[in-house]
């Protein structure tokens, strides 16, 4: 019976295991397997293969079953309440790679939009493409104003981890020299429209330290021989990202780290693997492996490893630790500090300016980039020049020009209404900011043991919001939009600012921060417990703040980092 | 409850299909043969005002027409399972005195009447539309033929430009190149 049982459980030990198969799990799967660890990728959702899963990547706009693929009323409000708040991210075409609410519910104290898919990819299938480093102006913030903790590090720590990722993702863009916006491994930007370069050099013209330039994107323009080996290829310009990417073009888990994982043999993915509790081993004070729950038989099974990477998102990795309670960790797994759930932040967005563009008539473009204008933080950069006193930190626009379609109102109907519509109508230039958040413990997510899941699990309750300096910012996101649309000399320039609340942004971060004391922080300088050595958290829940460019290239920089550690560590006994 | 409740509209429909398959032809202005089809929200003289106007608000010139490219079908399929009861109820009644106004004031059908007289009822509409402080039935009805037309592969591919797969971004090109709006 011991050999047998000793048998068993070899067959459930891995060197390692990662919680979670999105931009991060895939990314840890990758770095691990690649240094030769047996490693088991646990994913709470059903499999995705890359290309044959992505069921709409090619329907045509009258191959939908519903108007413009937008699903009914009734199934949103049934299925979709919380999914349904983007207003943009749950279709006919995407609705596969959502959650479906009624099944997975949460609770709100205030509003919070979590807004996720169960898959295996996660939302690397439907994220936004946009990668942009962070600088020292952004792993100093804390410590300079005093707000939260300091991160454990500075900019030199990410920066080649920042080049690894990037060669291998692929990033297009363009180099800018700009100190808070750390130009990158880029393959060639991709193109401005007319307007959008007439509006860089008009706004460049008045206010020059607000630079104007080609977002930087996950997608390949100039695929490399690794990238072509992983069989991915150049971006044809669909614009139909998330229905899954049939070139590759963009970067995804499925499309190219778990395609690179698979090609070591060392991977083994078990989808359907809803992992509920890290088992802490009170003799060795390490975590022996996790307990899962399968979703499809409802079975309890456990699985062993020397190492453990949490990537299973901030909010889902935070729950874990939560829900894992033992004599030692009473208040959730390694969370003496009581920072777990804790300083949950996003990024505010909705706000910014629209104008109409005069002239341009003649002029049109040919392809559907799926890109825009970034314009990098122009405010408190560390100078008189830009201090503001109203507000710390900063914000960044993404935006850009084009032409509406036939989606345009026009009145009146017949030949000469049809006429008008089969022209591009006038040039409209847009304008959206996305700003820091400050981290705030009293931000938080909790267990909620009241509400249960389809599956009998606890649920999670959201209590957050954002704050005075956050408020004070929009008003800038959009008085500053408008002053750089009028100095262009568009028309009708409109501020805006529209309805956000935390969550929308679904760039969910803070909950197991990263910081250089164990009493004040969750994680430690190269994203390992503070409480529990092998065990390692490199998705959002890492984040001490926020900064205020898109997260996820900084995540998975985090995560090849960590994982390059912890597989030397555990290769010295060090963990 | 939904799904049983939609389940058993969708057969009493088809059921009433069966009972009254009445074929819809656009007898007016339509210069090309229209299929026979079968509504599934619609009675037949509801479709036939419904093809008649869609006709009329989105018409064959160089490309292809709303009926041509199965507009009023369109319409019909989203009031069976996509519109909200509401406004199911709503463009019934704006199709209902449509045609009411055409009987009272032309005594015939609004189908069979001649398109100037059609515009002048579908004018009346609109006008109605703007003044009206509640949402009406003419916009959306437009909106929906609009809708419906440009995403049909005739609307998409002929009377827009339509390339699946660009290829490459070129981002200044002059609009006599492309000719018309792009589809997506």
């Amino acid at each position: 019976m011991a050999n047998l049982n000793n048998k068993a459980r070899e067959e459930r030990t891995y060197d390692a295991i990662v919680v979670g198969s999105g931009i991060t799990g895939g990314w840890a799967a990758k770095e691990l397997t690649e240094r030769g660890l047996k490693t088991l990728v646990l994913e709470r959702g059903g499999p995705v293969r890359h290309i044959a899963d992505y069921p709409t990547a090619a329907t045509d706009p009258w191959q939908t079953r519903y108007p413009r693929g937008r699903l009914p009323e009734a199934e949103l409000k049934t299925k979709y309440p919380m999914q349904r708040r983007t207003g943009y991210a749950v279709t006919e075409y995407t609705q596969h790679f959502f959650v479906r609410d009624d099944e997975n519910p949460y609770s709100e104290t205030q509003r919070f939009d979590w807004i996720r898919g169960y898959h295996v990819g996660g939302r690397s299938l439907t994220w936004g493409r946009q990668s942009y480093r962070w600088s020292d102006l952004d792993f100093e913030a804390n410590a300079r104003d005093g707000v939260g903790v300091d991160w454990p590090i500075r900019y030199a720590d990410l920066a080649p981890w920042y080049d690894h990722v990037e060669r291998f993702i692929g990033v297009s863009g363009q180099a800018e020299g700009l100190p808070q916006l750390p130009d990158g491994v880029f393959q060639p930007p991709m193109e401005m429209n007319c307007v959008e370069k007439a509006f860089k050099q008009r706004s460049e013209a008045r206010f020059p330290e607000r630079r104007i330039t080609i977002g930087r994107a996950a997608h390949l323009t100039a695929p490399t021989e690794e990238q072509q080996a992983l069989g991915r290829g150049k971006c044809m310009n669909r614009n139909l990202c998330m229905r899954g990417c049939p070139y590759g073009a963009y970067f995804s888990s499925n499309s190219a780290s778990l395609v690179a994982a698979e090609r070591t043999g060392n991977l083994q993915i078990r989808p359907n693997s809803i992992v509920t509790t890290l088992v802490h081993d009170a003799r060795t004070g390490r975590a022996s492996g996790v307990k899962i729950l399968d979703a499809e038989t409802g079975q309890e099974e456990e699985f062993h490893a020397k190492v453990i990477f949490l990537c299973a998102s901030a909010i889902a990795s935070a729950w874990i630790l939560l829900n894992s309670r033992s004599p030692r960790f009473p208040n959730g797994f390694g969370n003496g500090s009581d920072q777990v759930g804790r300083n949950l932040m996003d990024h505010h967005l909705g706000v910014g300016a629209g104008a109409e563009v005069e002239g341009f008539d003649d002029k049109y473009y040919s392809g559907r980039r799926p890109n825009g204008l970034y314009i990098p933080r122009f405010r408190n950069l560390g100078d008189a020049a830009t201090r503001r006193t109203d507000y710390l930190r900063g914000f960044g626009y993404q935006g850009g020009a084009g032409r509406p379609s036939w989606e345009r109102p026009v009145d009146g109907f017949g030949a000469d209404r049809k006429a008008a519509l089969t022209q591009p109508g006038p040039w409209m230039v847009r304008l959206g900011g996305f700003g820091e958040i400050l981290p705030n413990a009293r931000n938080r997510m909790t267990l909620n043991t009241a509400v249960k899941d389809k599956h009998g699990l606890p649920t999670i309750t959201f209590d957050a919001t954002i704050g005075d300096n956050e408020k004070a910012m929009r008003k800038d996101m959009a008085a500053a939009a408008a002053e750089m649309l009028e100095a262009a000399g568009f028309k009708n320039v409109r501020p805006f600012d529209g309805d956000y609340a935390l969550g929308l942004g679904i760039h969910e971060m803070g909950t197991a921060r990263m910081g250089r004391d164990p009493r004040t922080s969750v994680l430690n300088a190269r994203n390992q417990m503070h409480e529990c050595p092998n065990v390692f958290i490199t998705d959002g829940a890492a984040m001490t703040s926020s900064a205020c460019v898109n997260p996820s290239l900084t995540y998975m920089a985090l995560t090849a980092r960590a994982a390059a550690f912890a597989a030397e560590a555990g290769r010295k006994g060090d963990l | 409850m939904t799904a049983p409740m939609l389940n058993r509209r969708d057969a009493f429909a088809g059921a009433l299909a069966t009972l009254w398959a009445v074929p819809v032809v656009v007898h007016a202005q339509a210069a090309t043969a229209v299929p026979a089809w079968t509504p599934k929200a619609l009675s037949a003289d509801e479709a036939r005002t419904l093809a008649a106007a869609c006709e009329r608000i989105m018409p064959a010139t160089d490309t292809p027409g709303a009926v041509a490219v199965g507009v009023p079908q369109f319409i019909d399929r989203a009031m069976a399972d996509w519109f909200e009861p509401a406004d199911v109820q709503q463009l019934r009644a704006g199709l209902a005195s449509l045609d009411a106004q055409a009987r009272s004031r032309f005594k015939a059908p609004f189908a069979a009447l001649s398109g100037e007289r059609q515009d002048a009822l579908l004018r009346a509409a609109e006008a109605e539309g703007k003044a009206a402080s509640r949402p009406h039935w003419f916009p959306a009805l437009r909106e929906f033929v609009t809708v419906g037309y440009f995403t049909s592969e005739p609307g998409a591919t002929k009377a827009l430009r339509y390339d699946p797969v660009p290829g490459d971004y070129r981002g200044c090109v002059p609009l006599k190149e492309i000719g018309r709006a792009w589809a997506t």
